[in-house]
């Protein structure tokens, strides 16, 4: 407790949590205000995100929903395709995707894209695949490599987005068990394989392409080190991203005895914008 | 994933012929490729271009549907969404109970249909919104929405 108390700013509030769920609007089949009209839910609109909505209702139970017209998708998880923003017919890699919330954001996002949605895991792919097929998203192409060892697929990317596996601890105002589960061992054998992975991503982007680095986890050795990490090794730099209506905070600089070069990241707490907690932060190769 | 064929614009057509006589509506579908189990998907061209590259693929695009011995197409959701849009005959119109029903993965008894031959394939809807595929069968539609894509109240 010391240690989130030292690291979050507005303490107290960090453990508030509200009772709305989000959804994202699947433009690939439907539109924002058609879906709108159907739905028998109480609505508000997230401000930093045009498909986004929060709602109050059973929405994993209605027609729409089996219709694969939205996805039920945490806020916070919307944000990292924002973030990478990829422009017209690119080859986009989703290192990390399964269950595919955010490789399905990034397909509808532009239909000429080609999105490789990979994952390791090969249960957890099978979440994605279904994900894939509800969304109807035609460009999503499945792989199943180790997102270290990424380059294997022989494709250079115009743009990765790395969301990787990591101690969800931006998830604890939601899930408490996720606090009890705590170890500082296991944040530094994340760290460890972030690195890795941030490795196995730049080395299939292409020079002048574009990485995002995210994690859900709010602990500053799976985020900013590993950050401070890639541009130190790798010909990485890091970009400033602000989205209209979204809350961001800078990098941690300092912590426990290291310094980080990564305040042009963005730390989104979940007081500051209803969402769980992420890190996020934009990488250009040059 | 196994390819078996990427369709020319000739087999597309053939396709886009079967789609037509059965629903009564002109389709222009792109990128269609069959698997060994005589599936059919979609997929954007620019993934099917890339995905032959790679030496591992598990999936490309969406499947939509599969093609039987009598030229008829069973559709799956996200078939009878692409195609329910525009079709004509082999309509199934419910109310929103009977949707729902359907959508559980119950054979229904109460809709009206249009032009629907007996014993085909049968494109079910709510409104405007494909529902999913069924079979005319004497009073009822035979349900043929799969177990993981069904409804669960």
């Amino acid at each position: 407790m010391e240690r989130l108390k030292k690291m979050i700013p507005d303490y107290e509030k960090f453990f508030e949590w509200h009772d709305w769920k989000s959804i994202r609007i699947n433009t690939l089949k439907i539109e924002k205000d058609k879906l709108i009209e159907k739905l028998d839910f109480e609505i508000k609109e997230i401000p930093w995100y045009e498909h986004g909505l929060w709602v109050k209702g059973d929405v994993s139970h209605a027609i729409e929903y089996y219709l694969g017209y939205y996805h039920i998708q945490e806020a916070g998880s919307m944000i990292p395709p924002l973030f990478l923003s990829p422009q017209g017919k690119a080859i986009i890699i989703d290192a990390c995707a399964a269950p595919g919330s955010k490789a399905t954001q990034l397909a509808m996002r532009d239909e000429d894209a080609i999105i490789i949605a990979n994952d390791v895991n090969i249960k957890r792919i099978r979440a994605l695949v279904h994900n894939v097929q509800k969304a109807g998203a035609k460009n999503v192409v499945v792989t199943n490599y180790d997102a270290r060892f990424l380059y294997a697929l022989g494709i250079e990317a115009d743009y990765i987005l790395l969301d990787a596996p990591c101690t969800a601890s931006g998830k604890i105002p939601k899930k408490e068990s996720i606090a009890k589960k705590w170890n500082y061992g296991r944040i530094k054998a994340m760290s460890k394989k972030q690195k890795k992975l941030i490795e196995g991503a730049y080395r299939s982007l292409k020079k002048d392409g574009v990485m995002v680095y995210s994690t859900c986890s709010i602990e500053p050795e799976e985020n900013e080190e590993v950050v401070d990490y890639a541009i130190k090794n790798f010909n990485l730099e890091i970009e400033e991203v602000k989205i209209k209506g979204l809350k961001t905070r800078k990098g941690i600089k300092k912590w426990d005895g290291k310094e980080y070069d990564a305040e042009k990241c963005s730390r989104i707490w979940p007081q500051d914008n209803q969402t769980e907690g992420f890190f996020i932060c934009r990488l250009r190769k040059f | 994933m196994q390819i078996k064929k990427i369709l020319t614009k000739e087999e597309i057509k053939d396709i886009e012929e079967i789609i037509e006589k059965n629903y009564g509506c002109k389709i222009k579908i792109d990128g269609m490729f069959l698997t060994k189990d005589d599936k059919l998907w979609i997929a954007s061209p620019p993934a099917l271009k890339i995905a032959e590259s790679l030496k591992r693929c598990y999936r490309i695009g969406i499947y939509f549907g599969r093609l039987k011995r009598n030229n008829k197409i069973k559709l799956n959701i996200e078939g009878a969404i692409i195609i329910g849009r525009k079709a004509r005959k082999n309509v199934a119109y419910v109310d929103d109970n009977n949707a729902i029903k359907f959508a559980q993965g119950y054979d229904i008894q109460n809709f009206e249909c249009n032009e629907c031959e007996i014993n085909n394939f049968i494109i079910v809807k709510r409104g405007e919104d494909a529902i999913g595929v069924g079979i005319l069968r004497e009073g009822y539609i035979e349900n043929l929405i799969s177990k993981a894509r069904r409804l669960n109240l």
